[in-house]
């Protein structure tokens, strides 16, 4: 080893330059499909079919019981042009993505980073702060959170702030707060990302005169990188998704006055409750081009912040 | 950690550490506080349940945890205990197989439409679970496979799990291509380096994979309540859940004891095996 | 190539599936078990109907050693969810318990058998004719109604009692209601009453007091934007003079009774259903009691003994017969009715209830007295409400939270509910 590979990991990937390079090397072909056999079968028959049907339903009017009726686009019109509640929910959606992802991310991501420079008690920490995610977003869970947040409970007692989760501004908070709280899933992929990171790396760079921040910034956050953006792109695709925490929360009513109505929350009632399984189809597949779009655009970005080894010319070692 | 910079000034370092431990625990006070309260009311009597501020109950009711209990009497806690056990460890080893082996080829091989194929595994997380919910069970249901475990653990061999494909697919590529390049050198075709080479090292994600998939699992309320209809084939958060019902009697008292009862195998789960996060790569050694 | 054969499969799968939700097919419940008929009964309820149906169903299966049945139940809202997939999937349990709201669109749908067919082993004479023809679709009997309920307005009875304030009594008006809400406000300090606005079970009892109806006979709206606009004015009038509960109160209403302001100690009444209100009195340690909702001004009752749930069999059941003679047993046996009580609401069969009557003890005592001081002062119950009601129900609650919390006027949101509701009945 040489101390020429410190540098290695902030190098940008250069992949236009290598990928010609290994284009040819197709000779496992065969054995990749043997690799992906299970993947391929599971997601041609339990998730492909399923999403084309949801894809056809789209396209009716289905009330479940009755076979489909063929309605075209109405669906996709009603949902654009009539349906004030629609716009509603994807308003509510789409601030709880920019409040609760990021904080989320950042709490995880400190966390980790704390228990990671800890000898002691570490064990301790990373079990007592994965705790609340143990519990799922479950009935009592949300009881426990409305008494909390509820006027004459904790927080109302400690701030002054009167009752969270009955107040159309401040509902979603609450909502947030309790995804926020569940940071345990992050934190571990975050934990698991740092005890990856090769010791010799560290040691090659203290060798080198880089100071703790230095080591950080050189080694740390490169290394580190697709693991941020996994927890990144997952954590976003979540959000878009949030459901059974407002679910719990405001009892399946997406309540008060539709301030938690998320976007999946209106998807359920309108496909199980109220019965128009093609209407809640339609609002899935334009979820889904939504979300691929925030995912495609994280993708793009990702060349120029996310360092994968397993790019950098094998030669430069 | 293994780094030396700790060899420097012995006491601003302690100093800090200290104040390092002290946040920690300030926050974890915050963050337990919602815990305590619900252990705190699973024994309280239900007149204090949503009244009273205290985080004390007056008296101790322990018959909230008999009457949670009671719920579930025609099925033996155990035959519940176990049937959860044998769907959270069939999926765990479904995941940890099957997603393995799908991350390593989009990893680390190349083969035709690895892009497009890769993005569509990413797109299956983006589609609301609801609206493939009745085609899935329609599906199960014509092979024959409702009330069994099958549709809870199947699946999981099949790694329609995307996220943990992503995930392993992740760490994998943290690897550096040597690893393999070596391999070949000694011989190994892209089946032994998976055995041999990279799985050992992607295990701090397999372990997370495995983790993550038992609490997930264990539960998934939603899934088993729809798929299982014999009791005796009732899993322990299902038949737990399910015997609470909020709308015809005054319940919350026995519903938190429930959950509580219902907490406790993952929270032992996971203080058994979280201590395996611990050993990395670090620990395992990587010399390049 | 992997990949051609992998496409090929894909394609004549998915074509396989379409197939399956077009035709709505599936596979029946044909089990057969030790040359034993095998039925599959399903139900929502507590742990303690659980075990009451459970000695039941025994006896049933006592009765017919060829017939084994098997049960599952779970709570309400998780038993919906559970219930809409299985029917969905085309595999309904032989036997089910239903709910008012799913008559319409498990009938219509082809799920539920027509049980005239099965007349030889179910008998319903001794079923009062209004009631059991709340299970009648399009002139067809799909389901029987299995237990009965009313509305009642539950009240603390100390607080009442101590504030002066003249008692409910029969026969009261909506005007002497709202007089007494208020009265009680100013006496007590706190609402008198949960705000009615967001109930559109209250709603239809107002209604009904003006000769009115949520739905007419063919499923249509029964009523208009300006009767909603002053039921809605009505109780947004009263809400801001404090004489019921606020809206931060109201909203947080989920069907528990710890959740309603009466169980949280925040309002002296509550309109609810009869039989949950035994809930109250694990809340309210003085005890509460139950008055009889208010009447129209003319003196027209609305209130009407509704059906608390139902039993339906399965159209695709292969063992009509047998399933049947399990919903006839748990209907009218002696014996069963012994075993049942009051765990599904006071017993349909009249024979029944009036031998069972003697047996009851505690608040299924009170339960059945308050039904018996109604009985002959009521009017037919309304028939089962159109399947665009379960989307309805959500939207009246939700339409009314822009009223209470001053996002709309009545007449807004009434506008919107009317709309809302048309289409949604017209499809």
């Amino acid at each position: 080893m040489t101390t020429t590979d410190i540098p290695a990991p902030t190098a940008r990937p250069k992949r236009p330059a290598t990928a010609p390079k290994r284009r040819p090397k197709r000779e496992h072909e065969g054995a990749a499909w043997v690799f992906l056999s299970p993947w391929v079968l599971g997601a041609s028959v339990l998730t492909l079919l399923p999403m084309a049907v949801s894809l056809y339903l789209s396209f009716t009017d289905y009330n479940l019981f009755d076979p489909p009726r063929w309605v075209g686009l109405r669906n996709y019109t009603q949902m654009f042009t009539e349906d004030p509640r629609y716009w509603r929910s994807v308003l509510t959606t789409l601030t709880y993505v920019v409040i609760a992802v990021p904080l989320q991310l950042a709490l995880a991501l400190v966390v980790a980073l704390a228990l990671k420079s800890m000898r002691r008690g570490k064990a301790f920490y990373r079990s007592a702060f994965y705790a609340p995610s143990l519990l799922g977003a479950s009935m009592s869970v949300a009881l426990v959170w409305r008494a909390i947040f509820n006027d004459g409970g904790t927080v109302d007692n400690l701030l002054g702030t009167g009752g969270w989760v009955n107040k159309p501004g401040w509902a979603l908070l609450a909502v947030a707060l309790l995804t926020v709280w569940q940071f345990g899933a992050p934190m571990v992929i975050f934990l698991a990302g740092l005890q990856q990171i090769p010791a010799e790396l560290y040691e090659a760079a203290a060798v080198d005169g880089a100071g703790k921040r230095r080591q950080f910034v050189s080694v740390t956050v490169p290394m580190l990188s697709p693991v941020l953006f996994f927890n990144l792109v997952l954590q976003t695709i979540q959000a878009f998704q949030v459901f059974t925490p407002a679910f719990a929360v405001s009892a399946g009513k997406g309540g008060p006055a539709d301030s938690t109505l998320f976007y999946t929350l209106y998807l359920y009632d309108r496909g199980f409750v109220a019965s128009h399984m093609g209407y809640a189809s339609a609002m899935a597949w334009v979820l889904l081009l939504v979300i691929g779009a925030v995912t495609a655009v994280l993708f793009r970005t990702s060349r120029s912040w996310v360092f994968y080894a397993s790019d950098t010319d094998g030669g430069a070692r | 950690m293994t780094v030396a910079s700790t060899t420097a000034v012995r006491k601003p370092v302690r100093w800090s550490r200290l104040a390092l431990h002290l946040g920690c625990l300030a926050a974890l006070l915050v963050m337990l506080y919602p815990l305590a309260w619900l252990l705190a009311t699973s024994l309280k009597p239900a007149d204090e349940v949503i009244a009273s501020l205290n985080l004390l109950p007056g008296h101790l009711e322990w018959s909230n945890y008999t009457t949670a209990f009671d719920g579930v009497n025609d099925v033996s806690i155990w035959r519940l205990l176990s049937n959860s056990l044998l769907i959270a460890g069939g999926a765990v080893l479904g995941n940890v197989i099957s997603c393995s082996l799908a991350a390593y080829a989009f990893a680390r091989l190349r083969f035709r439409f690895r892009g497009p194929l890769f993005a569509f595994m990413i797109a299956t997380i983006m589609l609301p679970h609801h609206a493939v919910l009745i085609p899935q069970y329609i599906i199960f249901n014509q092979l024959g496979l409702v009330n069994t475990y099958w549709p809870l653990i199947l699946p999981k061999f099949l790694a329609t799990e995307a996220f943990f494909v992503f995930l392993i697919v992740q760490f994998m590529r943290g690897l550096p291509r040597e690893l393999e390049e070596a391999a070949r050198i000694d011989g190994c075709g892209p089946f032994r380096s998976f055995f041999l080479v990279i799985l050992p090292l992607t295990r701090p994600a397999l372990i997370t994979t495995a983790i993550f998939t038992f609490i997930w699992t264990w539960n998934d309320f939603f899934t088993q309540l729809i798929y299982l209809f014999d009791p005796d084939k009732f899993t322990l958060t299902l038949a737990l859940r399910s015997f609470v019902d909020a709308s015809s009697q005054s319940s919350f008292g026995p519903m938190f004891a429930m959950s509580v009862i219902a907490l406790l195998p993952i929270v032992l789960f996971f203080l058994a095996f979280q201590r395996f996060l611990v050993e990395g790569m670090a620990s395992s050694g990587l010399k390049g | 190539m992997p990949g051609h054969r992998t496409k090929g499969f894909c394609a004549s799968a998915a074509a396989l599936a379409l197939c399956a939700v077009l035709a709505g097919c599936g596979g029946s419940g044909e089990s057969v078990g030790g040359g034993k008929t095998v039925l599959r009964y399903t139900w929502w309820g507590n742990p303690d109907r659980a075990e009451r149906t459970q000695q039941a169903v025994a006896l049933f299966e006592k009765r017919h050693p060829n017939v084994q049945v098997q049960t599952s139940f779970s709570g309400y809202d998780a038993y919906k969810q559970k219930l809409a997939v299985q029917a969905t999937g085309g595999d309904a349990p032989d036997v089910m318990q239903l709910d008012y709201r799913q008559i319409d669109q498990y009938a219509s749908g082809g799920v539920l058998l027509d049980l005239a067919k099965q007349k030889g082993v179910l008998h319903t004479a001794e079923i009062d004719p209004g009631l059991l023809a709340t299970g009648r679709v399009d002139g067809t009997q799909y389901a029987i109604p299995q237990g009965r309920g009313t509305e009642t307005v539950v009240y603390d009875v100390k607080t009442w009692k101590a504030s002066g304030v003249p008692l409910p009594r029969q026969g009261w008006t909506w005007s002497d209601w709202a007089g007494a809400v208020r009265e009680l406000a100013k006496k007590t300090g706190k609402p008198g009453a949960t705000d009615p606005g967001q109930s559109e079970d209250a709603f239809e009892v107002w209604l009904r007091g003006r000769g009115k109806a949520l739905y007419t006979k063919d499923g249509g709206l029964g009523f208009t934007a300006d009767d909603l606009t002053e039921w809605w004015t009505f109780a947004d009038k009263l809400r801001r003079e404090g004489a019921v509960s606020p809206a931060e109160q109201t909203t947080q209403l989920d069907g528990s009774v710890e959740n309603t302001p009466l169980g949280r100690g925040k309002a002296v009444s509550d309109f609810n259903w009869d039989a949950p209100a035994s809930g109250y009195l694990a809340l309210i340690p003085d005890g509460v009691a139950l008055a009889p909702t208010p009447s129209g001004e003319d003196g027209t009752p609305g209130q009407y003994f509704k059906p608390s749930m139902f039993l339906g069999v399965s159209a695709h059941t292969g063992h009509p017969k047998e399933s049947a003679e399990l919903v006839d047993f748990l209907l009218n046996d002696q014996d069963a009715a012994k075993i049942l009580g009051a765990t599904r609401g006071i017993p349909v069969n009249e024979t029944i209830r009036e031998r069972t009557a003697s047996q009851l003890k505690d608040f299924d005592k009170t339960v059945a007295d308050f039904q018996s001081s109604l009985e002959g002062t009521l009017k037919d119950p309304p028939q089962a409400p159109p399947s665009g009601d379960n989307a309805l129900q959500t939207t009246f609650q939700r339409d009314y939270d822009q009223v209470s919390y001053e996002r709309m006027s009545p007449r807004e949101a009434a506008e919107n509910y009317v709309t809302e509701a048309k289409a949604e009945l017209r499809s």
